[in-house]
């Protein structure tokens, strides 16, 4: 195993230092989804206010890791395990500050629906798909640091379950809009934060795959299970 | 937040230990170092790069006046160390040296013991008293060179019979025994296999906390990996001086852009 330390100890500063920013932004971006439902769904203004503004913390740090990696593999050379820990550095910063940016959006569309009627239950709904993307998020970034490609497995496994529940909220949206037009507005906002949740949990199985080809040196094959019907559903409840 | 370098590679003091200012050379009549200016930090390692020929290795000794062994040679401009004139007639070179030390390409030990080897600088400049105080002194450089544990058992062995990593490091200890306060080397990993040069490699990056290390090497790839700063020389020339974070990922010269990427040689 690569596991040893290199003898120009320096040379580990460097690539210890770059995933622990890689770490240090995965709790600001699991932090940002959580905050941003929360907001949503205690319709509080004030912490949606926040997320918008912490996403810069993001981006900078995104910025900030790029310019490290980008440093690393002029200076250092990196080759084999090195060189996959520093490819992987750049692909899951661009993962999480997605991630984060979607967060950012739910954050906005909540201070945008903040005044309409509440449609039953919907916070507490997407909360809970935001709940679920954020667990696999904290596991897809400890399967990182330990290096566990079958954690990482389980992670990409389970994006099922998101996009489980984005078919339903995608239904259950549609209803309330058909029953009630007044509905259309809070619903179309309600989707498009459905939809992000969703793709949340497409750049967390991304960053899964990328644990997966740290590890064994492979990317998987992409045979993974899907459950987002709504492209092929016309909408009619039957 | 604001911290760009994620390591604790950051230099403790921006001190200049070296300034050069105008400095040219000329081999009777051939013009190998045309004006340059460089400062040298303190506690920083700083490597000198370019082609061959474009006037590094004669620069770097300038540093230390080993031009001053070659009679055809003839260098006009400032050289201060600590602010202080090396080229002033008052100075000696012999204790100029002792406190700009140099190691060599090649590894070349004396013909002596290891001891030996490393007692012999402090013992003509008097650094020591006693034989206990040159003991002492020989065990410090051995330690700072990284290779105490390796010969600690043989000292009495010739340094010869080492390894050509270890003979290095050897020549390392030997230099760094005097007390120096600037290290030169020139070229010092090209005779060694990888993991000698990444050992050699360790070492200068430990010997930044003590001393200023001046380097000049063939290899691009080892000035990225062990130098904070990058001077890239070029006919004489100094093209190009600075971080070597920004020289290796988006230097201001083209002449520095083709050759660390491969175009011109």
């Amino acid at each position: 195993m690569a596991h040893s330390e290199h003898i120009v100890a320096s040379f580990d500063r460097d690539l210890e230092g770059i995933q622990a920013q890689i770490m240090r932004m995965g709790g600001l971006v699991e932090d940002a989804i959580a905050k941003a439902t929360q907001a949503l769904e205690l319709r509080d203004v004030e912490l949606a206010r926040e997320v918008r503004a912490n996403d810069a913390a993001i981006d900078a740090l995104e910025e900030q890791v790029n310019d490290e990696a980008a440093r690393i593999i002029a200076q250092r050379q990196p080759i084999a395990s090195d060189l996959r820990t520093v490819l992987t550095v750049f692909r899951v910063s661009t993962n999480l500050e997605r991630i984060g940016d979607y967060a950012k959006n739910i954050a906005k569309r909540t201070e945008t629906i903040i005044d309409q009627p509440p449609v039953n239950g919907t916070g507490a709904s997407l909360r809970r798909m935001a709940r679920q993307v954020e667990l696999m998020l904290k596991d897809a970034l400890d399967a990182y640091i330990q290096r566990d490609a079958a954690l990482a497995a389980d992670v990409r496994a389970r994006d099922i379950d998101v996009d489980q529940m984005y078919s339903a909220l995608f239904r259950e949206y549609l209803t309330f809009m058909m029953e009630d037009p007044r509905n259309i507005t809070t619903c179309m906002h309600l989707h498009f934060m459905a939809k992000n949740i969703e793709r949340m949990g497409d750049h967390v199985t991304s960053i899964a795959e990328q644990v997966i080809y740290l590890v064994t040196g492979d990317m998987p094959d992409e045979d993974r299970p899907k459950q987002d019907r709504t492209p092929h559903d016309a909408g009619v409840t039957k | 937040m604001n911290d760009m370098r994620l390591t604790e590679r950051g230099v403790e003091t921006k001190q200049i230990k070296m300034k050069a200012r105008g400095v040219e050379v000329f081999y009777g009549d051939t013009h190998a170092i045309k004006s340059v200016d460089v400062d040298i930090e303190d506690h920083t390692v700083t490597a000198f790069i370019g082609p061959s020929g474009c006037g590094k290795s004669t620069f770097l000794r300038c540093l230390n006046r080993m031009n001053d062994t070659i009679d055809i040679c003839r260098v006009t401009g400032d050289i201060h160390l600590d602010g202080e004139d090396i080229y002033d007639p008052r100075i000696d070179p012999v204790q100029l040296r002792a406190k700009v030390g140099m190691v060599f390409q090649k590894p070349n030990p004396f013909p002596k013991s290891i001891y030996d080897n490393v007692a012999y600088g402090p013992k003509i400049h008097g650094l020591a008293r006693t034989k206990a105080e040159l003991d002492e002194i020989v065990e410090k450089s051995l330690r700072r060179a990284a290779i105490w544990n390796e010969v600690k058992d043989r000292l009495d062995a010739p340094g010869t019979g080492l390894s050509g990593g270890q003979q290095q490091r050897l020549c390392i200890a030997r230099a760094v025994a005097t007390g120096p306060e600037v290290l030169l080397m020139d070229e010092p990993c090209s005779a060694l296999d990888p993991i000698a040069t990444a050992q050699v490699e360790e070492l200068i990056d430990e010997l930044r906390q003590s001393y200023s290390v001046v380097i000049v090497t063939h290899s691009m790839q080892q000035a990225a990996r062990v130098s904070q700063k990058t001077a890239f020389f070029h006919l004489g020339t100094l093209v190009e001086f600075g971080e070597t974070s920004k020289i290796f990922t988006n230097p201001e010269d083209p002449r520095t852009e083709s050759y660390i990427t491969g175009r011109i040689g």
